[in-house]
């Protein structure tokens, strides 16, 4: 928090919501947590939190949804096997709407052969696919990495495609 | 009297009667001797001409029965014509011998060619009814020979074609290539494929095609028939097989999916802790409460998996003691209640207030109870309701989970205790491996003697109701 974050945020196409309160140096990055797993939750929340992150949490998809309706965080992590609504249709709502056509995301997912990384990629524009087990160590540093913002000794670097 | 008067008249003068009487009585053994050489060679004639009159009526069925020889008795070897006569019945003999040879290679040829037809048309009627749907092509890859199973299959009829080219018959590309190139083969042996084939209903169905060379050369009596050289064709479905494949893929998948969530926990909280993240020593204690609780849970998966594996694989140590039903119901509601709770889910207990004696393995129906129990509250949307009952019901005792869940099509009923099958309208619905109610059946029916039955109204909820032999008073 101590470092400026005036040269690392994000771009202006995804600042024009209201809420949006990038610009502001004093503002903790908002970071949305989306799992069923109540202890995944609070493993990447502490990890998260500590690092000096605005941290909300949600138990599936369409509570992340009316979540993001609410207040557009700067980056989203969400499993993907949730009740109600899944990951994939979460991203593919967010994708159709304006507001958070690129809203970064990252996907937490225990799935394995079933779920292709290039066809997230590519088509709903998920930067980040992570398996579980995961660490939450290298969680941070993607949030770091997409948010455009580091901590420590770490050199921003580009956001991967 | 003649020689003796012809003697008197023609002897010389000068004979006495004496000469003459000599001479009468050669003259009579003379005749006598024509007479009897005469009738000789008559009776000899009259013989033989009654052998080749006798021979000349023969009708085949005395040949059979060789009247000859009965009939006629011999020629006396010394007869001028005995060696014609024999020589004529060697011939005849011979004939006969022939043809009664040749009769009996006619009838047996009848007796093979009689099997031969039985044996076809058992053939034909075994083609026509197999299961398997067979097709045979020639060398221009043209239909010979199609089975029911493929004119269903396909939706023609072999009687009906007019235009035999396999491709115009059967709407599947890859077998017409496989059966012409399996009769283009200079070689013998099977080709095997699997395709996937729309039948005639539009339906996609997965078959393993294998095909055969059918080659002139096969047995010298095809080659007579015009047999054909060409390729013959058997398609096995597989597709219970493939969905048993896509099944166990999913299962997999399912599994590592379960055990990936809890080890998550359990590898993410470890980092944080010899990160030295969690500062004072309630978060260390939050954090090791949450491994062991993750570890816990993966125990469990792992045990469940295990049991299924051995009450299928027939190896369990089963305990079965007389115990207390309800209270075995009572430890699955106190397992079940936390993650009930947490969905605001009302678990309501209608156990008995009599003794229900089973004899029962503990461990093994606390494990149905609860699957039965977990399953309930996972399918039941948040603020919704799950009760126990149990009760007596004569020698029988009755226990039931009821929900006010999602409910069960009639076709899920029936599937909803297969292994790995899952529901698939409710499958995002909570993490599981489709081993729950499986395990459960295993165990209520295989291990104890009950059964299990499911009845369901599709958004209204579900009963699961097991029955249990009574145990005996003296035990």
């Amino acid at each position: 928090m101590a470092d400026n974050p005036q040269t690392h945020y994000l771009p202006t196409t995804t600042c024009y919501n209201d809420n949006d309160l990038t610009g502001d140096a004093n503002m903790a990055k908002r970071v949305l947590l989306c799992d069923d797993e109540v202890h995944i939750l609070r493993a990447a929340e502490f990890k998260l939190k500590k690092a000096g992150y605005d941290v909300q949490t949600a138990a599936d998809g369409l509570e992340a949804w009316e979540a993001i309706q609410q207040q557009k965080p700067h980056v989203l992590i969400t499993d993907c096997q949730m009740p109600r609504m899944d990951g994939l249709e979460l991203v593919r709502r967010l994708r159709s709407a304006p507001a958070t056509a690129d809203l970064p995301v990252i996907m937490l997912t225990a799935k394995g052969f079933e779920l292709s990384t290039e066809q997230l990629a590519e088509q709903w524009g998920v930067k980040v696919v992570m398996a579980k087990p995961f660490s939450p160590r290298e969680l941070l540093q993607q949030v770091e990495h997409l948010v455009g913002r580091s901590i420590g000794s770490e050199q921003p670097r580009a956001a991967p495609v | 009297m003649i020689a003796v008067w012809a003697g008197n008249y023609f002897a010389p003068a000068g004979w006495g009667t004496a000469q003459i009487g000599t001479l009468a009585l050669v003259v009579f053994l003379a005749g006598c001797a024509l007479v009897f050489v005469s009738w000789h060679f008559q009776r000899q004639q009259s013989q033989a001409n009654r052998h080749l009159e006798v021979l000349a009526r023969l009708t085949p069925q005395d040949l059979f029965a060789d009247i000859p020889a009965v009939v006629l008795p011999p020629l006396p070897p010394k007869h001028p014509q005995a060696a014609a006569i024999a020589s004529v019945k060697e011939v005849l003999a011979a004939h006969l011998r022939r043809i009664q040879d040749l009769e009996h290679a006619r009838a047996a040829l009848e007796v093979r060619c009689r099997r031969a037809v039985a044996q076809c048309e058992q053939i034909k009627a075994i083609f026509s009814y197999l299961a398997e749907p067979i097709l045979a092509v020639d060398d221009y890859n043209e239909l010979l020979l199609a089975n029911r199973s493929a004119e269903e299959l396909f939706g023609f009829e072999s009687a009906k074609v007019e235009d035999r080219a396999l491709a115009r018959v059967v709407q599947c590309q890859r077998l017409v290539d496989l059966l012409a190139g399996t009769a283009s083969r200079k070689t013998p042996g099977s080709r095997t494929e699997e395709l996937e084939i729309t039948d005639a209903q539009g339906r996609k169905r997965w078959y393993r095609a294998t095909a055969v060379k059918l080659a002139a050369g096969d047995g010298g009596e095809q080659r007579g028939m015009g047999a054909a050289q060409g390729a013959v064709a058997v398609l096995r479905d597989i597709g219970d097989h493939k969905a048993l494949q896509k099944r166990n893929a999913e299962f997999v998948s399912a599994v590592s999916h379960e055990m990936k969530t809890p080890l998550a926990g359990i590898k993410a909280y470890v980092e944080l802790l010899a990160d030295g993240e969690a500062e004072d020593r309630a978060t260390q204690e939050e954090f090791l409460q949450l491994i062991s609780g993750q570890a816990d849970r993966l125990q469990r998966l792992v045990e469940n998996l295990l049991n299924i594996a051995r009450i299928e694989a027939g190896v369990v140590n089963v305990n079965k003691q007389p115990r207390s039903l309800n209270e075995i119901l009572e430890e699955a509601l106190r397992l079940v209640r936390p993650s009930a709770e947490a969905k605001n889910i009302q678990l309501v207990s209608e156990l008995s207030p009599m003794y229900l004696g089973v004899l029962a393995d503990r461990d093994m129906l606390l494990q149905a109870a609860l699957n039965l129990l977990s399953n309930a509250v996972k399918y039941t949307p948040e603020g919704g309701k799950v009760i126990l009952r149990s009760q007596t019901d004569g020698h029988q005792i009755r226990f039931e989970v009821q929900d006010t869940g999602v409910g069960l099509s009639e076709e899920d009923c029936q599937r909803v205790f297969e292994k790995f099958y899952r529901v698939k309208k409710d499958r995002d619905m909570a993490p599981g491996t489709g081993l729950g109610l499986p395990l459960a059946k295993h165990i209520v029916e295989d291990v104890h003697g009950g059964t299990i039955t499911v009845e369901s109204k599709l958004g209204e909820g579900s009963t699961f109701a097991v029955i249990l032999p009574r145990a005996g008073q003296s035990l």
